[in-house]
């Protein structure tokens, strides 16, 4: 289910009254929203959510027995078989294709004319954000970094939550589960707080993304002839103004209507295309994805302890799976070596080549780097490389006489609203949403939430997807 | 903060924004329609699952859809077919698709627009994928999917704003955007193309009223016909047949019964059709090759003087004049054999 859809609309509105009638205690309230989001996960294909269960379950026993064992080698078996039954649903269900495609590829250089047949198995829903959360609950319980889940109850509606099920944020345990141990009820400001929050995570998602941008970055990447300087960049910015607004909308979204239930998600996006430099990139874009990645990966692959070469090649290591993990795709793969390279680099110059920021210098460090961060988008929205060279070549000048496909007014469209974000999140850098909220007068903010509202419903979410439920 | 003040002044001005909207649409003549996409397509496809054999299915492009009106040809026959054309398609994923996958031996009546019938039979051609993303849609429908759509009916109904019509008469706010014009940078050489087609709930289809009233309305519809097919090249006559009477071959053999139509088209497609799809070379031969019933609208004087405003497809009147007359023809001809008479 998705949240611009009227099935979520009218799906919320029943939870939001069965939660807060009183016809059932605490328990009762939990197994009911363990329900709804068996039910909002079912509604797009019934027979996944065995797949759920299957890592629900595998994940208690493992915390459960990690909780108790306390010889080491049995505790790594637990680990491993958590591991590898995740593991091995992601790689079955995602990865499969791309491995045998590659697996083909080298078995026929070397002149076995093997065929390979696409199963074309259907991608289960956020398969990555859910095998990642549960992944994070058995480490943690393997290293004793957290509790074990109370009740199986509370670890099934850790694992299933529906507002962050399918495309994050991605949650720890002992941030969320410990949620569950005692009644939620959100506050009257939490609940309306909440609420403007969806809407204007909606707003984001079905104006911004859906219909501002999306046409003119698909005129662009769909194009089959080389193109020329101003629709290459222009398709690029509109693809890093519709994936920001895409997927921090879905964050605020789940945000908002977590917030409605009295629970509290992390910030998952905090103004990311306002970065200095990559380091705080990766702390403020997507961040749960990127701090998972620090605890998970890189800190065990060594992390700075084991000095330069280690680091960079854990950094390196890091960055491309976090780019397998985005698509079953060489383009994604390419696209993390290019965000590695990019760490790598500034951490060499903060050694070689420390500067002190300023606010002087501050905005045109940030903008280097949101046009660094545009020219990785590029292999992240191309399905295939020879698509990526022919916009990187038309970015760099090097096809002067390319092809126009863009009108003037997208090309001013893109350049109006890429610009507003980038100077929103330069501006905002520092603060937040709900701080800037409160310096406003109550009837300014009601009249920007009603233009909100307004536009959303104007646009009429054609049930466009996220893009990041495809990962 | 005071957030009950904020959200009570915000649902106000809300509602307003929303009314003064639907307000000043209906003032600008437009008025709630359904729109005519897979999901509606999907429940009409998903009757075929409980037809009896007395049913019948009309496949097809467009002019199966404008032209036959279900309620005439229920008053005919006394049965009330299944409309499953689909506009600017090959009828023949469609076809495929009920041999293949259903049970159904009724009768399926196949439009025989020749220009878009003997198009292709590669899936990547637009007429092909025209039919076949409604099926693969109809396969692929998610219970969210089904659900929005049953939500969203009442909202279509009643609401002129709720549109997803897109071009020149869109009005939902990405169809807006768009339509803003700013100097020359590319060339748009598209012709506005003006919806001129109200569907019911049963995909019953009808020319709107200013598109058979209004020439100058119909003429912007003719200067898109103009654009996309005065460059029309040569049909794929042999694999088209050879496609379709398989499938035939195998629907007649478990007991059903296929009707060919030829409807009528006027000036540009009338010449256009008899110019690259000779009647003899196309039409004749695949009666002659199927051994079906065919009718074509030229071979019946109550058929064939009836006029298109914008060349391709009947008014409402004219259709339901049309389905009259040719409903009435098809049943003395007992070309619905499984048709139980009194």
């Amino acid at each position: 289910m998705l949240f611009n859809s009227l099935s979520f609309v009218v799906f919320l509105i029943i939870v939001l009254a069965l939660y807060y009638s009183k016809i059932f205690n605490w328990n009762g309230k939990k197994r009911m929203l363990l329900f709804a989001s068996y039910v909002f996960y079912g509604l797009w294909n019934p027979p996944l959510v065995i797949l759920l269960w299957i890592s629900t379950m595998i994940d208690w026993i493992t915390g459960k027995k990690l909780s108790t064992e306390e010889n080491k080698r049995k505790r790594l078996l637990w680990l491993l078989l958590s591991m590898v039954v995740n593991l091995g649903f992601l790689t079955f269900f995602k990865y499969r294709d791309f491995l045998l495609d590659n697996f083909t590829t080298v078995v026929n250089t070397y002149g076995y004319g093997y065929q390979s047949k696409p199963m074309d198995i259907i991608l289960p829903m956020g398969i990555s954000f859910y095998t990642f959360q549960t992944m994070s609950y058995t480490i943690d319980m393997y290293l004793k970094r957290t509790e074990r889940a109370k009740t199986f109850l509370d670890f099934a509606l850790y694992v299933t939550f529906f507002p962050q099920l399918v495309a994050g944020p991605i949650v720890r345990a002992q941030d969320l589960i410990s949620q569950f141990y005692e009644e939620k009820r959100a506050t009257i400001n939490q609940f309306i707080w909440g609420l403007f929050l969806l809407t204007l995570g909606l707003f984001q998602k079905v104006v911004m993304a859906d219909s501002l941008l999306s046409d003119t970055v698909d005129k662009v990447y769909s194009s089959d002839k080389i193109l020329n300087f101003w629709d290459a960049w222009m398709g690029t910015l509109g693809f890093s103004g519709q994936i920001f607004f895409d997927f921090a909308g879905y964050s605020t979204c789940a945000i908002g209507i977590a917030l409605m239930l009295g629970i509290v998600l992390p910030d998952n996006f905090k103004y990311p295309y306002g970065s200095l430099g990559f380091s705080d990139l990766w702390q403020r874009w997507h961040i749960t994805l990127s701090s998972w990645l620090r605890d998970y990966l890189y800190i065990p692959l060594g992390g700075n302890r084991h000095g330069v070469v280690r680091m960079y090649a854990a950094l390196m290591i890091t960055m491309l799976l976090g780019g397998l993990w985005h698509g079953a795709a060489w383009t994604f793969i390419v696209w993390g070596g290019l965000h590695g390279t990019y760490l790598i680099l500034e951490r060499l110059q903060r050694q070689f080549l420390p500067f002190k920021i300023t606010k002087w210098n501050g905005i045109f460090l940030a903008f280097t780097t949101f046009t660094c961060v545009n020219i990785t988008w590029v292999f992240f929205r191309a399905r295939e490389f020879k698509t990526a060279w022919n916009m990187i070549g038309s970015m760099f000048y090097l096809n002067p006489e390319g092809e126009k496909v863009l009108s003037s007014f997208d090309v001013l469209k893109v350049g109006v609203i890429i610009g507003i974000l980038f100077l929103c999140h330069w501006f905002m850098r520092s603060t937040s949403i709900e701080a800037v909220s409160k310096k406003v007068s109550p009837i300014s903010l009601a009249v920007i939430w009603a233009v909100m509202f307004f536009l959303v419903a104007i646009a009429q979410g054609s049930g466009e997807q996220f893009i990041y439920f495809q990962f | 903060m005071k957030l009950e003040q904020t959200l009570i002044i915000s649902i106000c001005l809300g509602i307003i924004g929303l009314i003064t909207w639907e307000v000043y649409w209906r003032s600008e003549g437009f008025y709630p329609t359904l729109d005519d996409n897979e999901a509606l397509w999907s429940v009409q496809r998903n009757r075929v699952e409980n037809l009896s054999d007395d049913d019948v299915i009309l496949t097809g492009s467009s002019r199966v859809l404008f032209n036959i009106q279900l309620n005439e040809w229920e008053e005919v026959t006394g049965r009330r077919p299944v409309q499953l054309a689909i506009p600017g398609s090959s009828p023949l994923p469609v076809f495929h698709d009920i041999v293949e996958k259903t049970d159904f031996k009724g009768t399926v009546l196949v439009g025989v627009t020749t220009t878009l019938f003997f198009s292709s039979t590669n899936p990547k051609h637009e007429e092909w994928e025209s039919s076949q993303s409604k099926i693969n849609y109809f396969y692929k429908r998610t219970y969210a999917q089904r659900l929005n759509h049953f939500l969203s009916l009442p909202l279509q109904q009643n609401l002129a704003f709720i549109s997803d019509v897109s071009g020149i008469d869109g009005i939902k706010l990405k169809e807006l955007i768009n339509k803003i014009k700013l100097g020359n940078r590319v060339e748009d050489k598209m012709p506005p193309f003006h919806e001129f087609k109200d569907t019911d709930i049963e995909r019953n289809s009808k020319m709107t009223l200013i598109a058979s009233q209004d020439t100058a309305y119909a003429n912007t519809i003719k200067k898109v016909w103009k654009f996309f097919d005065e460059k029309l090249g040569p049909r794929e006559k042999d694999s088209t047949i050879a496609y379709f009477l398989k499938d035939l071959k195998k629907f007649e053999a478990r007991g059903g019964n296929v009707i060919l139509l030829r409807n009528p088209s006027t000036g540009f497609y009338k010449e256009l059709e008899s110019k690259i799809t000779p009647r003899a070379e196309f039409w004749d031969e695949l009666i002659k090759q199927s051994k079906v019933k065919g009718y074509h609208y030229d071979d019946y004087e109550q058929l064939r003087y009836f006029d298109c405003p914008e060349w391709s497809h009947l008014s409402a009147i004219d259709a339901a004049k049309f389905t009259t007359e040719l409903a009435k023809i098809i049943k003395q001809d007992g070309a619905l054999t499984n048709l139980k008479t009194n």
